[in-house]
């Protein structure tokens, strides 16, 4: 005993193969979802090319494990944002990034932020004086070892100044509020920052590993690495970032997963 | 909590002095406490307040004043810019009880312990009052700071050397002193001397003088500044842009400045800002810093090898050396038994107590008067 492998006519019971509109047998019509063996998706979330942003870390009055369907073609997120809303997040602006597709690819663009979008890097990424960048709660500004001024006066008089080592760069803490708070200058050709045994070091921060990154001089370039953490390096995009499946985007405090169906 | 009387500031219970104008504090009689401690300041105006003081030096004078004390245990820490006449035989101030027993101050009516010489509300002389009436032990535990007014009478009448600064080779040996008048001495590297090759001092880098018997350093708008080494455990206030040197280093407390925020109501993002009093930052410039550290609310320790902030490069930093703290909104900086010494740079103008140490240029001297 074997199953009819075809679809079975209900007037003569005659086996009709798919594609025909009518039976063989007996003229009657075929339903047209068994004249095609089209297969669609269990949902929309399967839809090629379709991303999804999940709230993986979020904004405490639309929670956490939320996520949004980027069917449009353009996606606003910002604190008063229609289609990706975080209400009660104050580092966002009312309009403050796009998630948008351009052909078949997600970007994620920034709309003139004050705070900016960050992306977690894999492995290293060139960083540049005067970008910004996170590890655990901390943010983290690149910057130029100053202009030496502690030269002679007209009158010969010396100036006094602390002890100086040559230095390639530094890395300043950006604080809550704007100010500046540590300042790192580069010993040799790199500044590591972790939790402990760093250059930089914040034993409180509980979401920052022991060895978490590091900025360092590679050439004439600056990379920054990210050190195996294990909630990531971000940092901050200059204008706009195409993203891929299992990228994290961090919007003010909301950190996004990106999902993309291939 | 002790309301001042004079600016209303809130003091802290163990303070002696306020923190807001240097008044003395009244006493809470419920505990017992050193009968010294009651030196009515009224009587011997700090000079900080009386003349044109930049707001360090009245920073410095008033820090002295109303050094908070942390350690009950240590010997009550006299200003320095008073040296007390010795005083035989005192008795130990815990040894002087606070009686039950009153009576009016016959100059402001105020309830004073029999024991007082003076009455700690107003600061009235009550054993003059009283002639003789004190008991002794009040007597012999008069405060130093009284007992050393006259010291202006019984100073030399003025001799042509009032002071001298003792030049402190490295070595830590003294070797020659400057003498300084009681007028106005300007020393420079244009003074020739001691000082002819030193390339850290201006060619007019400071002047000292005499007020009453209190010798007095200006800076003259010198490029490398003036600094005096504080005392161990007394904290001195900072304000923002006050340097202050540990070892070789030059550090300068940075209050907060943070910018304004964004006009649609957002906030600058970034690290956890746990209440930090401000920065401490290292001066490797005239217009530039290096390392920068914040100074969370409970303070921070610096040392060559111990503490939050190291310099564990620097030989002339202690291991661990001295500490920035907050005590009732205001910072301090607090020497904790260096061996070397923190030196506090002079704003303007500063007192230069007999004995402390003075750092100009690359030479440290100790005044001498």
């Amino acid at each position: 005993m074997e199953q009819a492998r075809n679809y079975v006519c209900t007037e003569c019971a005659s086996a009709v193969p798919s594609g025909h509109k009518f039976c063989g047998a007996c003229g009657a019509a075929v339903p047209p979802e068994a004249q095609t063996l089209e297969t669609r998706f269990f949902g929309a979330l399967q839809m090629p090319g379709k991303a999804r942003l999940i709230v993986v870390r979020g904004d405490e009055a639309m929670g956490e494990g939320l996520s949004y369907l980027l069917q449009a073609t353009e996606h606003v997120a910002g604190r008063e944002a229609d289609q990706i809303p975080f209400p009660s997040d104050n580092w966002l602006n009312p309009r403050h990034a796009n998630f948008l597709y351009r052909g078949d690819k997600l970007v994620v663009r920034d709309e003139g932020s004050l705070n900016g979008v960050y992306i977690r890097i894999r492995g290293t990424s060139p960083i540049q004086i005067g970008d910004h960048f996170m590890c655990g709660q901390q943010l983290f500004r690149v910057d130029a070892t100053p202009k030496d001024t502690s030269g002679p006066e007209a009158d010969q008089t010396h100036f006094y100044s602390s002890p100086r080592r040559p230095s390639a760069f530094r890395v300043t803490q950006v604080l809550e509020g704007g100010m500046d708070g540590m300042v790192c200058c580069a010993r040799e050709q790199s500044v590591e920052i972790g939790r402990e045994d760093c250059d930089m070091n914040f034993p409180d921060d509980v979401y920052m590993s022991p060895r978490h990154a590091r900025v360092e001089m590679s050439g004439e370039s600056l990379e920054l690495v990210d050190e195996n953490s294990q909630n990531g390096t971000y940092v901050r995009i200059r204008g706009e970032r195409e993203l891929g499946h299992g990228d994290y985007v961090f919007l003010g405090r909301n950190l996004l997963r990106v999902e993309v169906t291939a | 909590m002790i309301v001042c009387s004079r600016c209303g500031k809130e003091n802290q219970d163990h303070y002696k002095f306020c923190l807001g104008c240097g008044a003395e504090l009244p006493r809470q009689s419920s505990k017992p406490e050193p009968f010294s401690a009651s030196t009515p300041s009224a009587e011997t105006p700090s000079p900080g307040r009386t003349t044109n003081a930049p707001p360090a030096r009245v920073g410095r004078a008033e820090a002295l004043a109303s050094a908070p004390r942390l350690d009950v245990d240590l010997a009550p820490v006299q200003p320095a810019r008073s040296e007390p006449v010795e005083v035989a035989d005192a008795l130990p101030p815990e040894l002087a009880p606070l009686g039950d027993a009153t009576s009016p101050c016959p100059h402001c009516g105020a309830d004073v312990p029999e024991n007082f010489r003076f009455c700690h509300v107003c600061g009235y002389d009550l054993h003059a009052a009283a002639s003789g009436g004190a008991p002794a032990a009040a007597l012999a535990d008069a405060p130093a700071e009284r007992v050393s007014a006259p010291a202006v009478a019984e100073a030399p009448e003025q001799p042509a050397v009032r002071a001298r600064l003792v030049l402190i080779q490295p070595d830590g040996s003294e070797g020659e002193a400057f003498p300084l008048s009681a007028g106005r001495t300007l020393i420079g590297r244009s003074t020739g001397g001691l000082f002819a090759n030193d390339a850290y001092l201006s060619p007019e880098h400071a002047e000292f003088r005499f007020e009453s018997d209190q010798l007095v350093v200006k800076d003259m708008e010198s490029l490398n500044g003036v600094y005096i080494r504080i005392e161990p455990e007394v904290p001195i206030e900072l304000f923002d842009g006050s340097i202050f040197r540990v070892g070789q280093e030059i550090l300068r407390f940075e209050a907060p400045l943070a910018p304004e925020p964004a006009a649609d109501g957002t906030q600058y993002m970034g690290s956890p800002h746990y209440g930090y009093l401000g920065r401490i930052a290292l001066l490797t410039g005239r217009d530039t810093t290096g390392n920068c550290f914040p100074v969370p609310p409970q303070g921070i320790h610096l040392g060559r090898e111990r503490g939050d902030v190291v310099f564990p490069e620097d030989g002339y930093v202690s291991g661990l050396h001295c500490r920035v703290h907050s005590e009732v909104g205001h910072v301090f900086l607090t020497d904790i038994g260096s061996s070397n010494g923190t030196f506090v740079r002079v704003s303007n103008e500063s007192y230069v107590p007999r004995g402390t140490f003075v750092l100009m240029g690359q030479q440290l001297f100790r005044s001498e008067y």
